[in-house]
């Protein structure tokens, strides 16, 4: 080392205390030293020019300043040293001036050896300074604001006015944030659109401010001056095109509490908040699909047609339940309605009566007259066997793509088991018939009585010039079990019961049935041997109550027709004597654990069994596949039971050939799955013939969502709707219809009961009402990265929910509001136009009670601490505008303490006292609402200390401010601090107001805390300005005076990590874990330091060594 | 509020070595404060400027002790205040650590404090300085080996670095 030592009189500050010459001896003697100077001021330019001198002549590479206290004249040297090329951390300090002749002027010879020492001790330093790395940070020319309200709008504005490209990122539809929800602004009365109006338009049309409304930032990675943004874009489904005509709106059959007004008004899915929107296109709130849509194997928009029935639109209902299912009506009846187990109301009182709405729209909306038949575009006709729901759909779905598709069915009949499984007093035949009718109509060809390997072949349909062939024949053949005495006169099969009767064949069954199994089908069975002259059915199955297989449905009308069921009985021998039958026996069983397939094998008692006497006994234990198809179908094979197929593109063995429905379930047997099947067995023929063999069939999950009750609106309780039966008994001898449908009354109550808790039904309405053909469903959220050199946050605050303040009774009681919710009803582009009229009957309230310090000053765990700053001007506001307004109206404002610091904050007080404005110091204990809706406050004057009991029409409480939450969800993305309330956290409440402790990233507006409008753009310009100054030079250098690990002696601890206030440290993973500091966000406090166990962690220039050379001189 | 009789009061002798780790934000300033008003103060107090109490380590404190110091005090912004807001507790907990320390090896734990003060507060820089001064002064000057004891002793050659650790992996053996 080659140091110099460089004394400074200090003009006589110094020297005329301490004796510079001894001084500088002792000095010159030090280990080291080169070179000792003394000069009158070394902080002038002779100063400067020794220094110089000395570095160039004697080849100094460090030196010591003895001088003044290094705050004052430190950072000058070290330029000097930076300048001259020493680096950074060449220069000590001995601070003889503050720190020695200025305090013991008394008494020199103490301060002349002290003088020594600090002398001493600075040379002892420079021994173990050494340069400190510094990285050069590149800065980017552009801003990310998050948040577009006041301030985020006065941010980016100031920002892009010096040529900075700005990202402005708003999480709601339209930037305006609070203020554009606010009727008038304080103090001056003037309209808080009329002032807001101009900055969004001049934010829309600035063209260097990016506006990605609807978005959110996800992460933020990188060093300041560069920091890697990802911005996720939730879908408008409202493309460009939009012109803002608000026909969609019109449309729009669902009515969402408007979020925009505080609840206190509705709005429809399609929206705009504001007429003065920007972007200024509608944008559809739909969080994706909901549950019932979900659930449905055919994806069938349950929640459309619901809404739109609530509405009574049943045309456009029965256009909305029809799109993907031919057969609304049918599964209006006999559907198993998965819908209505995943509806969200279910998870809070009943579930939606969705099967019984949909059959209302089938029967009363559908139109009068048939289709008309659809063009054929493709030249390659398509045979399809079997004529069911799975057929049937293939068949109308095929006709839609444009192909010629011909059914062929081996029964009479078409239909399937909607038609021969299904009796006709679940399913009556001309309901059946009329969906059969509408899908000829479009032009395909049915041709019944053709059965598969008898009639025709598959080989005979590709030489008859089919292209390909879609195999849905069904399970049309009852199952048996492995018991004596089955080939005993008056054992009957369900399945053919049910067929025999269905085809009119009058089947007779005995007074004394008993039905094996316990089933839909041997319900159905039980039921169909009642009205064939029955007079006792029994049911016998395997499992018990809690598992019984039936529907709910059927075991209550089953239940109301008087059939009598058995559980836990396994079927061992059909009784009887001379070949008649006479009864089952049974053994008592229980029901193992699930195989892996999920069914539970039946385990016998030991020697209990049971006797059911009948004379009659009918089969209902299952169904199996006919497998008469395969003669000339070489490749379409049958294994257990079903016909193989990939099950991604449903083709069988054989090239061209389809299989689906029950004959190909690879899932339950049910008449909506089979027609999930059918649209799939379609798409697959389509996808085959266009050369797409390989796009699977089946529905991409990514639009299902599931909605947990917790963000659910509020909304009372309310019991289902019954549908009416006919009389249990009675209907026994009769084929009529047992369920009898809604009344339209019943049905628009029930549809009204819906949540829409995934907001947009999906009925598509607006699609057709949009003249611009601006409405687009396929829209996705996609990410966009972003580079940007700084960020600015002013994501702002939220009302406190006053809901959490129980005895005020916020959202019970109908006319206690909020002053955000008065906000609205107040604003001329309100929901009320302006027009004060209080929500229980709209009434204009005469006398109001307004409450300060809602949430606000509270010390209890319900409240926050602070004062919201707003509230009292807020309610004075408000107050002033009833007043002038509403001469009559007799409003009392109840106060904490009125405070109304601002200017012009306390002469607007005074005028609105002055205009009849009663304020009352005091607090509320309880408000309680009257039968009328009017409200009793129960007040105590804390002047007074009276207590008393008023009557008010109308309560508004101001509720405080809190960090919103896409406050906290931006504090925890850009990794800085919230503090009480879920405001965020500034580097210093008071000297760094505006910035936060991630270098780069600065804040402003109620995202630091609750202020007033012209605050808040204030300190957002403030935010704008440290942005500014921060970029300008286009790089920057990081900070010398930093933290760096030493990994060679670095355990891994991890203790700085948890120390540093910054969280500028991260531990890396695995075996050689060792920390690292970020010097981008380390700010140089040396706690770490401290705390390193192993002194590996040590800051710059005040390195243990460094510190320790001093202090033990 | 200079003055003769006001400088020392019956304090330290000359001998007497306190070392004073004042933080940048707040004791540093007051400090310089104090003195550019030219209010008097014992000599035997030594300023070292540290960016903030909480890089003053226990192994500062000891070692400075062991080397030559009668006397260590750390002076910090006020609680609550500190400029990286949470330096000034942390050194609140080491000077207790190292109080709690000395007494267990028999040294009187006053020869270690901690004072707070905001950077407008020069009378409480002077007030703690003129304490820690008296407090010294009553006591005896603390005792060490021939050799100086401490890490000079230890490392021979008085300069060279620190053995990395060494001393707080003691002190933690002692808490």
């Amino acid at each position: 080392m080659r140091a110099g030592v460089f004394l400074c009189e200090c003009g006589g500050n110094i020297s005329g205390v301490v004796d510079l010459g001894p001084l500088a001896e002792h000095a010159r003697s030090l280990d080291g030293v080169v070179a000792v100077s003394i000069n009158q001021f070394m902080c002038g330019t002779e100063g400067r020019a020794l220094i110089e001198k000395a570095v160039e002549e004697r080849g100094l590479d460090h030196f010591v300043i003895a001088s003044c206290s290094p705050r004052f004249q430190g950072p000058t040297f070290e330029r000097i040293a930076r300048e001259l090329r020493l680096g950074e951390n060449a220069v000590a300090f001995g601070n003889i001036r503050e720190g020695c002749s200025y305090v013991h002027a008394q008494e020199p010879e103490r301060a002349q050896v002290k003088a020594r020492k600090i002398v001493e001790g600075a040379v002892a330093r420079l021994h173990h300074m050494s340069d400190l790395p510094r990285q050069r940070t590149f800065l980017s020319r552009s801003v990310l604001v998050v948040g577009g309200g006041i301030a985020g709008m006065s941010a980016a504005e100031e920002l892009a006015a010096t040529g900075i490209e700005v990202h402005l990122v708003e999480r709601q539809q339209s930037i305006g944030g609070y203020m554009a929800r606010l009727s008038k602004t304080f103090p001056t009365e003037d309209c808080a659109m009329c002032s807001l109006a101009p900055r969004l338009t001049g934010t829309a049309i600035n063209s260097r401010i990016h506006l990605h409304a609807l978005s959110d930032v996800t992460a933020i990675t990188g060093p300041p001056g560069e920091f890697s943004v990802t911005v996720r874009h939730r879908p408008r489904y409202v493309n460009e095109k939009c012109v803002g005509c608000g026909e969609c709106a019109a449309v729009c059959p669902v009515t969402y509490p408007n979020d925009f007004d505080f609840g206190v008004s509705e709005r429809t899915a399609v929206h705009r908040p504001f007429a003065n929107a920007v972007p200024a296109t509608f944008a559809i709130d739909r969080k994706g699909w909901s549950p019932c849509k979900t659930a449905c194997p055919v994806h069938t928009s349950a929640h459309g047609y619901v809404a739109l029935v609530a509405k009574g639109r049943y045309e456009e209902a029965w256009r909305v339940a029809s799109e993907p299912n031919p057969f609304p009506s049918v599964c209006g009846r006999i559907c198993t309605h998965v819908c209505e187990t995943e509806c969200t109301r279910g998870n809070v009182d009943d579930p939606i009566a969705i099967a019984g709405i949909k059959r209302f729209v089938a029967d009363h909306g559908a139109p009068a007259e048939l289709p008309a038949p659809l063009p054929v575009f493709y030249d390659e006709p398509i045979a399809i066997v079997g004529g069911g729901p799975a057929g049937l759909t293939a068949a109308r779905e095929l006709a839609q793509f444009g192909y010629k598709a011909t059914v062929f069915e081996a029964l009479p009949v078409a239909g399937g088991m909607l038609r021969v499984g299904i009796p006709e007093y679940r399913l009556p035949r001309d309901v059946l018939q009329g969906e059969v009718d509408r899908i000829t109509a479009l032009g395909v060809e049915l041709k019944t009585g053709q059965r598969c390997g008898t009639d025709f072949t598959v080989d005979s349909l590709f030489a008859d010039g089919y292209k390909a062939v879609f195999m849905a024949t069904g399970l049309h053949q009852s199952k048996d079990l492995p018991i004596p005495g089955l080939d005993q006169e008056g054992v009957l099969r369900a399945v053919e019961l049910l067929r025999a009767q269905a085809l009119g064949e009058q089947p007779s069954t005995g007074k004394r049935v008993v039905v094996v199994g316990g089933g839909d089908v041997a319900y159905d069975a039980g039921r169909t041997a009642f009205r064939c002259g029955a007079d006792e059915v029994t049911l016998a199955c395997i499992e018990d109550e809690r598992t019984a297989p039936a529907s709910s449905e059927e075991i209550e009308e089953g239940k109301q027709e008087q059939v009598h069921v058995e559980y836990s009985l396994l079927p061992v021998e059909i009784l009887g004597s001379g070949g008649i039958a006479s009864g089952v026996k049974f053994q008592r069983c229980t029901l193992g654990a699930p195989n892996e397939r999920g069914w539970r094998p039946p385990l016998p008692v030991e020697g209990e069994y049971v006797e059911l006497s009948g004379d009659t006994v009918i089969f209902a234990v299952g169904q199996a596949i006919v497998a008469d198809f395969t003669a000339g179908a070489e490749g379409v094979v049958v294994e257990r039971g079903q016909i193989g197929v990939d099950p991604d593109t449903m083709m069988t063995g054989r090239r061209g050939v389809f299989a689906g429905g029950d004959a190909a379930a690879m899932g339950p047997w049910t008449a909506i799955e089979a027609i999930a099947a059918g649209r799939r067995g379609a798409r697959a023929v389509h996808n085959f013939l266009r050369g797409e063999l390989l796009v699977p069939v089946w529905d991409s999950e990514a639009d299902k969502v599931k909605i947990p009750h917790t963000e659910l609106e509020p909304f009372e309780p309310q019991a289902r709707r019954i549908m009416k039966t006919l009389d249990g008994v009675a209907r026994r001898t009769t084929w009529e219809e047992v369920r009898l449908g809604f009344s339209e009354e019943d049905v628009r109550e029930e549809a009204a009961r819906c949540l829409d808790c995934a907001v947009c039904s999906d009925c598509k309405s607006c699609v057709t009402a949009c003249p611009a053909d601006a409405i687009d469903f396929d829209q996705k959220a996609w990410d966009e990265e972003i580079t940007v050199g700084a960020v600015i946050l002013a994501t702002g605050h939220q009302e406190f929910d006053a809901m959490r303040k129980l005895p005020l009774g916020y959202s019970r009681f109908r006319n206690v509001l909020t002053q955000s919710q008065l906000a609205r009803l107040l604003s001329a582009s309100g929901p009320t136009a302006g027009e004060l009229k209080r929500p229980s009957d709209g009434e204009v309230p005469r006398r109001i009670f307004m409450l300060q310090c809602v949430g606000s000053r509270d010390c209890t765990s319900s409240g926050n601490e602070h004062c919201s700053a707003i509230c009292c001007l807020f309610a004075t506001l408000h107050s002033s505008l009833i007043k002038q307004h509403y001469p009559d109206a007799e409003i009392t404002i109840g106060y904490t303490d009125m405070r109304t610091p601002g200017k012009a904050h306390e002469e607007y007080y005074r005028l609105v006292q002055e205009r009849g404005v009663r304020y009352v110091r005091g607090r509320v204990g309880e408000i309680l609402e009257e039968q009328d809706g009017s409200l009793t406050v129960r007040l105590e004057n804390t002047m007074t200390g009276s207590k008393s009991e008023e009557a008010y029409d109308l309560v508004v409480l101001s509720a405080g401010l809190e960090g919103s939450k896409g406050t906290q969800d931006i504090a925890r993305v850009a990794g800085v601090q919230t503090a009480a309330a879920g405001f965020i956290r500034e580097l210093h409440p008071k000297l760094a107001p505006v910035d936060t402790q991630r270098t780069g990233m600065f804040l402003c507006g109620t995202a630091q805390g609750p202020k007033n409008i012209p605050d808040s753009i204030a300190q957002a310009k403030a935010a704008a300005a440290r942005a500014i100054s921060m970029l300008s030079t286009g790089f920057a250098m990081t900070p010398a005076q930093v933290a760096a690990s030493d990994v060679s002696v670095c355990i891994g601890c991890g203790v700085c990590e948890a120390s540093c206030p910054q969280t500028a440290i991260v531990l890396t993973l695995g075996a050689d874990a060792h920390s690292v500091v970020d010097p981008n966000i380390c700010r140089g406090c040396g706690i770490c330091a401290a705390e390193c166990p192993t002194g590996a962690i040590q800051l710059g220039g005040f390195s243990d060594d460094e510190v320790l050379a001093e202090a033990t001189v | 509020m200079a003055g003769a009789a006001s400088t020392t009061g019956p304090g330290a002798t000359a001998d007497r070595k306190i070392v004073a780790f004042c933080c940048r934000e707040c004791a540093y300033a007051a400090a310089d404060a104090s003195a550019n008003a030219r209010t008097p103060l014992p000599p035997t107090v030594r300023l070292v400027l540290m960016p903030c109490t909480g890089r003053v380590s226990p192994l500062h404190l000891l070692s400075a002790l062991a080397e030559g110091a009668d006397g260590v005090m750390v002076a910090g912004c006020l609680l609550g205040q500190c400029h990286y807001r949470e330096g000034n507790f942390h050194a609140v907990d080491r000077v207790a650590f190292v109080q709690r320390l000395l007494r267990s090896v028999g040294v009187e734990p006053e020869r270690c404090r901690m004072f707070t003060m905001s950077a407008g507060e020069p009378p409480k820089f002077v007030a703690a300085v003129r304490e820690m001064d008296r407090v010294i002064g009553g006591l005896p000057p603390l005792p060490r080996s021939e050799d100086g004891g401490g890490r000079k002793a230890a490392s021979a050659g008085g300069a060279s670095s620190l053995a990395a650790g060494e001393p707080l992996v003691a002190a933690r053996g002692a808490a």
